[in-house]
């Protein structure tokens, strides 16, 4: 069943992936969904196709290693539950089960960043690093609630694995209309168009890097917002636009390690292409474990929040005054 | 079922098991003489004749029709014995034996020191790290099971491999699951890398490890075809519920007296002179099983 949703409406991110893979199972018999004991959204595909559903309790590992068995034999296995844990205790299985031998598995689970007030063990900080190391992966890490249903539906296609990171999932904003822009995996969205200063972002921070823009408009500076929603393989020709038509000015900002993420997928392709900037600055996660509190007391502590934001993109604009901000923290 | 037919070839007696195990040893060393780099010898003896009795009597496979939906699927989870694997696969028809010896570990050859199904198709899953096999062939099985296909997936461990918890995770799995088309053989050579077993871990007692997760369990000496076979012949029907493990006993470096439980010859490459001895060797040792092993003594003092 497709899901209705309104723009700027709430919409959980987690039952648009019930719904989108109880939608699928029906179409594609070769679909099986597997979790190590996160499985609360999966009951409607547990109840509809109860033979293509494992629950293996809180074995990561094998979770993985099984999935990728159903894959040798010709089967579309998701695996769906906590990131922290699938991109860490399971990040061998990962590698040497799945991208080897280059196997259609979906890796798709919620906790990316400082989400949840779980701490530090409970925040996946690292996994989008871990996951752009390794060869044969596709990396993606949705803020729309919508676009997540979109992006499963799209990855039914791939013959390699596919790596598919949320926030919480709970309660998520609507961020795009329906058909206002072209989702397609390895492309970014432009989603809020500008010309003075790009503002790269993913995941749950889109809908804050879309107020920042609003803020920075009031002052008449132009912020083009791109939902870098894919960073591997990352879209290097929007990048090298976006240099060419904002000035060269960049701005990042993501809910993970602020080395590693989005910021360096990006940093690489302007150090690859030569491509030459007035100023970047990458706003993330710094070295540190990052205790508890909610989501967004945690990124302004951390340094990456609105205000944040606000200032970064205010110091992008204006030069002169970029030596007064902050070094960045160690790397 | 799928309708699937599948021509799984001669049968062979016991007695014709063990020469292929005996030529499937001699072409081992071989390759050991001859290869200038590391080959895990030990522990590629240890499983030669579980190779032997899987790939010319256990398993239902075709060689010339690799992708076969009704063949019973192998993984090789103790991935380190990827050339006597290869080498059983030459004499089933799989490979050329010729290939695997001019090309072994040489830049683009497929036979390298640990399978990959990519370069090397009728493999049937990349291994090597170890605890991942069972995992694997969990999820092959239950694929069967769902398809309501009807072969089996068997899996080759080392012993030392089920230190890895993934092992256990995977064992809980094929229970829960109820996969009885799911087999697992355990080489029991009680030798980890560096040590003996049981001196670094206790895995003692062993098959009742197993059968505490619920498993049915066959114990045999994994060097006796007649138990070898007899153990395959007594596996449950694939249809029923409950997996089983094979633990085979046997003897890390098998048939070389002087590999023979010895932890130099973990992985080892031999000259022409150790060679000849080791042909030598295996001769003296034809029709001998682990019983006729004596046990390693594992006294510091006595390497």
């Amino acid at each position: 069943m497709p899901v209705t949703f309104t723009f700027g409406e709430m919409l959980s991110a987690r039952s648009v992936i019930g719904s989108t893979l109880a939608e699928l199972g029906e179409t594609h018999e070769n679909l099986w969904v597997l979790t190590p004991d996160i499985g609360a959204t999966l009951v409607e595909f547990r109840d509809k196709y109860p033979d293509r559903f494992v629950d293996v309790g809180l074995a990561e590992q094998a979770c993985v290693g099984i999935a990728a068995g159903l894959a040798y034999d010709g089967n579309i296995p998701v695996v769906s539950g906590m990131l922290p844990f699938l991109s860490m205790r399971a990040l061998e299985q990962v590698r040497t089960d799945v991208c080897y031998p280059d196997l259609p598995v979906k890796i798709i689970g919620t906790h990316g960043g400082l989400v949840g007030n779980g701490g530090s063990t409970h925040y996946a900080v690292e996994d989008l690093s871990l996951m752009c190391s390794l060869t044969n992966m596709t990396v993606t890490s949705i803020g729309d609630p919508v676009m997540v249903g979109e992006i499963i539906r799209q990855s039914m296609h791939m013959t390699g694995p596919i790596y598919i990171r949320l926030a919480v999932g709970k309660k998520d904003k609507v961020l795009y209309e329906e058909g206002q822009h072209e989702i397609r995996i390895g492309k970014g969205i432009v989603a809020r168009d500008g010309s003075d200063v790009t503002l790269f972002t993913h995941g749950t921070t889109v809908a804050q890097a879309l107020e920042a823009a609003e803020q920075l408009a009031q002052d008449g500076v132009s912020v083009r917002v791109v939902d870098m929603f894919t960073l591997k393989p990352i879209d290097a020709e929007l990048i090298e636009r976006c240099a060419a038509e904002t000035g060269g000015r960049f701005v990042v900002l993501e809910d993970h390690l602020s080395y590693g993420g989005l910021a360096t997928r990006v940093a690489d392709v302007v150090a690859d292409r030569g491509i030459r900037l007035e100023s970047f600055e990458r706003l993330g996660i710094p070295q540190v474990y990052a205790g508890f509190g909610e989501d967004e007391q945690l990124r302004d502590k951390h340094g990456y929040g609105l205000s944040a934001t606000v200032a970064a993109l205010r110091r992008a604009v204006a030069p002169a005054t970029r030596a007064a901000a902050d070094e960045p923290a160690a790397v | 079922m799928t309708g699937a037919t599948l021509d799984i070839g001669e049968r062979h007696s016991v007695g014709e098991l063990t020469d292929l195990a005996y030529e499937l040893r001699r072409k081992l060393l071989e390759l050991c003489g001859t290869y200038e780099g590391a080959v895990h010898i030990g522990g590629d003896l240890s499983v030669a004749d579980i190779l032997t009795v899987l790939f010319h009597h256990g398993l239902r496979v075709d060689p010339d029709d690799i992708a076969n939906p009704a063949r019973d699927r192998f993984v090789l989870s103790k991935g380190h014995a990827a050339v006597c694997m290869y080498i059983a696969m030459a004499m089933r028809g799989f490979f050329s034996y010729d290939e695997i010896v001019d090309t072994y570990g040489q830049l683009d050859s497929a036979y390298g020191m640990h399978p990959c199904k990519v370069q090397l198709p009728g493999v049937e899953a990349s291994t090597g790290s170890l605890g991942h096999g069972l995992p694997l062939a969990v999820g092959m099985a239950l694929s069967a099971r769902h398809r309501g296909e009807k072969h089996r997936v068997v899996t080759l461990l080392g012993d030392g491999e089920t230190g890895e918890g993934s092992v256990w995770e995977a064992v809980m799995a094929g229970r829960s699951q109820k996969l009885g088309n799911l087999v697992a053989f355990v080489d029991r050579n009680r030798q980890l890398m560096t040590s003996f077993a049981e001196e670094r871990v206790m895995f003692e007692p062993y098959p009742d490890k197993w059968r505490a997760f619920g498993w049915n369990v066959i114990e045999v000496d994994g060097h006796d075809m007649a138990q070898l076979v007899d153990a395959i012949d007594r596996l449950p029907d694939p249809d029923s519920d409950v997996p089983t493990v094979v633990v085979c006993e046997t003897v890390k470096g098998k048939g070389v007296d002087f590999m023979e439980r010895n932890l130099a010859w973990h992985a080892g490459s031999l000259g022409a002179d150790d060679l000849s001895r080791a042909l030598a060797a295996l001769d003296a040792s034809r029709g001998t099983t682990a019983a006729d092993v004596p046990p390693a003594d594992t006294h510091e003092e006595a390497r």
